[in-house]
């Protein structure tokens, strides 16, 4: 090899520290770009393809009343329906046999497993359909119970006796609880079995596919319009309508915007890991000038040496390509597996993303050459003597021709400063005095740590104010459901009966009945806008505490009056409290006056609140109800809400109601709260990816500094300083660093934490949402960058304490 | 310039106070036994000190001297506990440097026994001058915190650079960067300070004024030890110490052939065979033959000649550093005169065969000129002395040979 | 292995093959103004050894910064007579002056200052790889050569580390040579070397001068004076004359080494 090609290579294996330094420097970057883009690729495709893959259906519709073959054959002959099936979906509790804890599944009712022709159920073990007295559980329910096939199911019926099926199969059913975060989970019987479990025959959800325009939402809606017509005319009742696209998974949108807060964190890292490179090239350069200045000397032109150090930079970029190509790969893998296991979709196998190979390349190869460029080309042009003379070591003060120089006013100001407080009695130790004028004076490598650093802190603190503002929201979201236990039963009750039953329960000081509405919003030309659920509670319940954004609450009188939630916007932007909605109750249109307008959590479709007094009457259920809230006395934590429900279910079957489900207040958020959770965790994952970026960042700094300081580390040694005061000199130094860096990150944590928190929540919920702070965040990194940069300094710092003196003061 | 008392005295309120210098215990101030030092590298080893014997005495002004790679910097490291010896022993101001010591406490302890003044100055580039000056007693935790910035400020005052005290060092000139430094290395009151060619990167004035600061500071009791290269400091020390390739020329060597080259000394001082004389013993008696070249290393002889009535008469008394044997040697015959030891001193002398003698004065044709001046001078003074009778003072005035006492 | 200048000293035998004409050079900090040299006027003639000796400070090595071009003049003019023709060299551009260097001057310093990263065959290489002036393979066979003359061929392939400071020097000198200058420039080359070491250099110097080369070396130490064929002492930035050798200064006195 030629010699300088040869320097080239020693440069690159020479200082292996530096070298890894750089090369994870590159590969952080390019790894967290590769496997977010990656990820982004392939679940953008995958999601909608596997979707599409299993014929979701377009239209669904909801039936309060049963409905048999004739309709779904009725149905299928209509014009622009492709295919349509009718199934009984409706809720239970199970357990697996022996167990105690009992679990909340939609069970589905299929006709014939052979024949399904929409939301098709993909085998994975055992059989893929199941006959009479048998079950199939979705992959879903099989994780939650943890029922294996041959294992055994126990069925709680409503009038409180326990049937058992045996489980035969896991499927997985990627369209029927899609869309739904708060979905239950699934599991599947024939329709045989619908009487074994004190089911009705016959259908209560209707799907249907259309055999054109199943991608335009227009054509959709038109459709879901004349089939829910349809069906009406055949004196059923249809209390919801959905419509879906084939190509599109409901969910997509969400994840690619939270996959799009996950690039746009990647891009940032990549930012700072730039700044690293280009801080660790600037020193290397640094340490190169007396080369560079011999090579000059012996012949060496300007180009050639550029030439040899961009060479060097693609070595290094080469180098972490090497490593991030195939972990961005697998990792983009990985993540989009993760997601699609939580959204409940299948990948279509494992594949090199062209598009984020071909994106990994150009910025593992841009982005060292961009952050190298400046101070290669500065390190060229460094004239022969000045590198010769060493007169790049005369910042320190050292070099025999040291020129009388004027002070900056930088340097006038921070002695002036010093000998100010002094004056004032304020004497600073001089140790930590050099530590803090130290930390100031290689001004663009602190600027460039610093920017690194304070990144870091400020999403890391933004993240956690943004969990804050989730789980606060969720909280809020909570005042819906102040109640402790939801007891739902499977027929009206009477109030009075109810009520007087439930007060004897030990604890209980409250039990509310509620009315309930299904109600579709119609658009003037009668297609359905959006799907309501009214719930109707006294107009004088302390149960719910409102967020409202418009409008007032309900009051007492109000008469088809209903509040609702902010989701209505979707529809009827303009919507103002005051104006009319068009709304079909049980197959009965009215007009309803919104008086209010509040916030609530998106995703679980619009709801909206009326009085009890007006919907009981209008469902013809006065002073009856299927729904109770209840109150106790006792604990209202997750845990004794839980148990609480458990005593209730109990003792009102005892007492000889029929009860569907008692619900916690709080499990109705645990849900919600876990999927926030998963979203969490990978922000937090990208802010210890940004604040180990930066403390690796930290790190070559103070590796840096001391390495051009060794020879004042040798002064201090030999007027007298040990080894305890050297250190102390530099890691105090990287302290300093740290904490201005956390202040700055405090700072920069707002707009952040503002930021990141209205693209989430507008991502999650639809809707932007009050910003909460916590002191958590900024304690956490307070102490998390007080360690780092302890830690980064030290082992600079014992580097420093175990020079010799002799070594560093070498005799000029 | 005047030093302020209390800055050498120790100030009353001081924490940790080294012995104050004034009170000057018997021990030397730095006693090296039998110093080897060996570089190791992967070419193979140097040795750079070949077993070095020295003592320096306490309240001295003395000069290392030696050309570059001669040893003098390693030297220098050894007194200062910055390298550490191969073998042998290393004992400044009563302390065993390298019995039982790390690096780190070598630092501690070098703070507050000994001040280092560096060629280059070596003021930390960030700390303004007076806090360059406090930061040694910020380390070795003396003085009260309180009254280090008033101590800091005495010193700059004395060195003359009280109007720079803010300034940082690289706003001040070299020469007052090096009074800064001086200052610093003052600032624990150390008994010894350590030199590293001081003055080699002054103008003459700046080398002028702090080689004043240096003699001011050795008649307050300091010792001050020095490496130059600079004929014209050396000639304003107390001591001369000369290293070459890693071992001591003899001073008397030094003093006795100046004109020497510094390798031509170190052969010299080997060749040379020691003679111990005890007191008032005949080294020499007159009209014999001489067959040695004869300095003085230690003692004073007496150069006696018979007077008329054959009494001996003392016609000069010469010191270390001064020779005889070079007239016989040179112009050849018989002694002119015998020579003594003085009776109340033992002397060491440095003889050099005849053969070694006319080798050296070949190699070093300025020598055999300087030599041979002396030597007809004093031939001619014998003659008179012959012819006229003898005068009462000794020839020694007329001897323009240096001496080291 | 070494050409002989004939080409200049036979063509033009007069000719000095270094020329300073008035040169000054002046340099300014926010202190002031300091001057170096003071209208310097030198001729350095073929196969000369030259020494330039003053204290440190006396513009000794601004001097040889004035001829070796890593410095700019202030005023004044420095002609060098090479490869048959006469560059006036702080006329060339930074890139062109460092590839007349690479071809007409060889440098050495008192710190040696090989790349510690490449081996000591690699070092001689370097030059003559970074001014393409031979061929990969002869580069290497005349690496080989030099290392020879120099005596450190046993050692080629070790890194310079691993050698003495004498050898480093050595090393330095056949970098030097490496692209056949007929100039080689050295300051204080014995600086950091011990007597024994630094008269071994000389020899090798002085075998050079023997086969044509001319060298131009800076020192402080006066003691070196009879080595060289001539010498010029530098004070305050001006040459001195020696009460010695009147005419020195500007008499080709060297030519009859």
């Amino acid at each position: 090899m030629r010699p300088r090609w040869l320097k080239v290579f020693s440069d690159l294996t020479d200082n292996w520290l530096r070298t890894a330094l750089v090369v994870f420097s590159i590969a952080v970057g390019v790894i967290s770009i590769g496997v977010i883009s990656g990820a982004y690729v392939i679940i953008s495709n995958d999601m909608s393809a596997s979707y599409a893959a299993n014929h979701p259906m377009n239209v669904e519709l909801r039936l309060s009343t049963q409905f048999d073959k004739n309709l779904v054959d009725t149905i299928r002959n209509m014009r622009g329906v492709a295919q349509s099936e009718g199934r009984n979906i409706f809720a239970i509790r199970a357990r697996v046999a022996g167990t105690t804890q009992w679990t909340s599944l939609d069970l589905v009712g299929i006709e014939n497993f052979k024949k399904v022709q929409i939301n098709l159920l993909k085998p994975i073990s055992g059989q893929s359909s199941a006959d009479k007295k048998q079950l199939l559980l979705e992959k879903k329910a099989f994780t939650t119970l943890n029922a294996p096939v041959g294992s055994t199911l126990e069925f709680e019926l409503s009038d409180g006796t326990i049937k058992t099926l045996p489980v035969v199969g896991i499927v997985q059913d990627q369209t029927t609880g899609a869309g739904d975060f708060l979905a239950p989970p699934f599991a599947y019987i024939s329709t045989d079995t619908l009487t074994y479990l004190g089911q009705k025959d016959g259908f209560n959800r209707l799907y249907a596919t259309l055999s054109a325009g199943n991608n335009d939402e227009e054509q959709l809606r038109q459709m879901a319009a004349n089939i829910k017509d349809k069906v009406e005319k055949s004196n059923l009742i249809v209390s919801r309508s959905r419509i879906s696209k084939t190509n599109e998974h409901p969910m997509a949108s969400t994840v690619q915007a939270i996959l799009g807060i996950l690039l746009a964190l990647g891009i940032l890292i990549l930012f700072l890991s730039s700044s690293l490179i280009a801080n660790t090239l600037n020193a290397l350069l640094n340490q190169h000038l007396r080369y560079i200045g011999v090579m000059k000397l012996i012949g060496g032109r300007q180009n050639q040496i550029i030439a040899m150090y961009i060479t060097l930079i693609l070595a290094f970029g080469v180098i972490a390509l090497l490593i991030s190509v195939p972990v961005g790969g697998q990792g983009a893998y990985a993540l989009a597996a993760f997601i699609a296991d939580k959204l409940n979709f299948g990948l279509l196998g494992f594949r090199i993303v062209p598009l984020a190979f071909i994106i990994q390349i150009v910025i593992g190869m841009a982005v060292p050459l961009l952050a190298g460029l400046v101070p290669v080309l500065n390190g060229s042009r460094i004239t022969v003597l000045r590198a010769i003379s060493g007169e790049t070591a005369r910042e320190s003060g050292s070099g025999p021709a040291a020129d009388l120089r004027r002070e900056t006013a930088w340097e006038r100001f921070s002695t002036g400063l010093a000998h100010e407080l002094s004056h004032r009695g304020f004497h600073i130790p001089r140790p930590l005095l050099i530590s803090l004028r130290n930390t100031f004076r290689r001004r663009g490598r602190l600027m460039l740590t610093l920017f690194t650093l304070t990144m870091g802190g400020a999403i890391f603190i933004a993240v956690f104010n943004v969990r804050v503002t989730l789980f606060d929201y969720i909280d809020a979201i909570g005042r819906y459901f102040q109640a402790d236990v939801t007891v739902t039963f499977d027929r009206p009750y009477r109030l009075e009966k109810v009520n007087l039953s439930g007060m004897k329960y030990p604890g209980v000081t409250q039990v509310e009945g509620w009315a309930f509405a299904d109600a579709a919003v119609l658009f003037p030309d009668k297609t359905v806008a959006d799907n309501l659920v009214i719930m109707a509670p006294p107009v004088d319940s302390k149960l719910v505490e409102p967020i409202l954004t418009a409008g007032r609450w309900l009051q007492a009188g109000d008469e088809k009056a209903i509040t609702v939630s902010e989701s209505i916007l979707d529809a009827f932007p303009a919507l103002q409290p005051g104006q009319i909605l068009r709304l079909k109750i049980n197959g009965k249109e009215d007009d309803w006056k919104v008086v209010g307008i509040f916030k609530f959590v998106g995703q679980q479709g619009t709801i909206a609140y009326g009085t009890y007094g007006y919907i009981s009457r209008y469902t013809n259920l006065v002073d009856q109800s299927i729904s109770y809230r209840v109150v106790s006395s006792g604990g209202h934590d997750a845990a004794s809400q839980q148990k609480l429900a458990e005593g209730l279910d109990k003792y009102f079957r005892d007492q000889g109601f029929h009860v569907t489900e008692a619900r916690s207040g709080k499990s109705t958020l645990a849900t919600a709260s876990e999927s926030l959770d998963i979203l969490v965790t990978f922000l937090l994952v990208m802010a210890m990816l940004t604040a180990s970026v930066g403390s690796m960042g930290l790190a070559g700094t103070m590796g840096m500094n001391v390495l051009e300081r060794t020879r004042e580390i040798g002064i201090m040694r030999s007027i007298g300083a040990v080894d305890l005061e050297i250190m102390r000199t530099v890691i105090v130094e990287g302290v300093v660093i740290g904490l201005i860096s956390w202040f700055l990150g405090m700072l920069l944590s707002f707009p952040f934490t503002y930021l990141l928190s209205t693209i989430v929540n507008l991502a999650v919920f639809n809707s932007p949402v009050d910003v909460h702070f916590t002191w958590v965040g900024y304690l956490i990194w307070l102490a998390v960058v007080l360690v780092l940069s302890a830690l980064a300094s030290v082992l600079p710092a014992r580097n420093a304490a175990s020079l010799t003196i002799r070594e560093v003061l070498a005799y000029e | 310039m005047s030093i302020p008392a209390p800055l050498y005295s120790g100030s009353s309120a001081g924490t940790a106070q080294p012995v104050p210098s004034a009170v000057m215990p018997l021990t030397p101030m730095i006693d090296i036994r039998g110093v080897v030092k060996i570089f190791k590298n992967a070419a193979g080893e140097f040795k750079v000190l070949k077993g070095l014997d020295l003592t320096i005495e306490r309240g001295q002004f003395v000069s290392i001297v030696g050309k570059s790679g001669s040893g003098k910097s390693t030297l220098l490291n050894m007194i200062t506990g910055i390298d550490h010896p191969t073998h042998g022993q290393v004992i400044v101001n009563g302390t065993d440097l390298y019995a039982g010591k790390n690096e780190s406490s070598r630092s501690l302890w070098r703070g507050r026994n000994l001040g280092i003044v560096f060629q280059f100055f070596q003021l930390l580039p960030m700390l303004s001058l007076l806090e360059n000056v406090m930061l040694p007693m910020d380390y070795a935790r003396m003085y009260d915190f309180d009254e280090r910035p008033k101590r800091a400020m005495q010193l700059l005052t004395l060195v003359g650079l009280e109007h720079q005290a803010r300034k940082l060092p690289l706003a001040v000139s070299t020469g007052q960067q090096q009074l800064a430094a001086i200052a610093r290395a003052l600032s624990t009151d150390p008994p010894l300070l350590v030199a590293d060619e001081p003055t080699g990167n002054l103008d003459s004035h700046s080398s002028d004024h702090i080689i004043e600061l240096f003699d001011q500071l050795v008649r307050e009791g300091k010792t001050v030890v020095m490496v130059t290269h600079d004929p014209s400091l050396t000639a304003r020390t107390n001591r001369n110490i000369i290293i070459s390739d890693g071992e001591l020329i003899s001073e008397a060597v030094a003093v006795a052939l100046p004109l020497l080259h510094h390798r031509e000394m170190l052969a010299v001082t080997k060749q040379a065979k020691s003679l111990k004389i005890s007191p008032a013993q005949i080294i020499l008696q007159r009209d014999v033959h001489v067959e040695s070249f004869f300095i003085i290393a230690r003692g004073v002889v007496e150069v006696i000649l018979q007077g008329k009535n054959e009494e001996d008469v003392i016609v000069s008394r010469l010191n270390p550093g001064q020779y005889f044997g070079e007239v016989e040697l040179l112009v050849g015959g018989m002694s002119i005169a015998s020579v003594r030891a003085a009776a109340d001193t033992a002397v060491e002398l440095l003889a050099l065969q005849r053969d070694d003698f006319h080798k050296l004065l070949k190699e070093s044709p300025i020598t055999e000129e300087a030599l041979g001046r002396i030597a007809r001078q004093r031939l001619q003074e014998n003659k008179s002395i012959n012819r006229q009778g003898l005068p009462q003072a000794g020839l020694g005035k007329n001897n323009n040979a240096s001496s080291l006492a | 292995m070494i050409s002989t200048p004939n080409s200049v000293s036979s063509n033009i035998p007069s000719l000095p093959i270094v020329e300073l004409r008035d040169v000054v050079k002046i340099y300014k900090s926010d202190a002031g103004e300091f001057t170096a040299l003071r209208g310097i006027n030198a001729q350095i003639f073929p196969c000369e050894f030259l020494g330039v000796i003053g204290k440190s400070g006396a513009g000794k090595s601004t001097f040889l910064n004035m001829i070796t071009g890593v410095d700019t003049l202030t005023q004044g003019d420095v002609l060098v007579r090479t490869e048959g023709k006469e560059v006036s060299i702080h006329q060339l551009s930074e890139n062109d002056l460092a590839s007349w260097r690479g071809r007409n001057l060889g440098v050495v310093f008192q710190s040696f200052q090989l790349l510690p990263m490449l081996t000591l065959l690699q070092n001689v290489i370097l030059p003559i790889d970074l001014c393409g002036k031979y061929s990969p393979r002869a580069s290497r066979a005349r690496a080989m050569e030099l290392l020879d003359l120099v005596e450190i061929a046993d050692h080629a392939n070790k890194l310079p580390a691993y050698i003495s400071g004498g050898q480093q020097q050595r090393v330095a000198i056949a970098r030097a040579l490496a692209n056949d200058p007929p100039i080689l420039v050295a300051d204080e080359p014995t600086g950091s070397l011990d007597s024994v070491t630094a008269d071994h250099i000389f020899d090798v110097f002085e075998h050079l001068v023997e086969r044509g080369k001319t060298i131009i070396m800076v020192t402080h130490d006066t003691g070196l004076q009879p080595r060289f064929s001539r010498h010029l002492l530098i004070a305050d930035g001006e040459i001195v004359i020696p009460p010695d050798s009147t005419g020195a200064v500007s008499a080709p006195a060297a030519q009859a080494r």
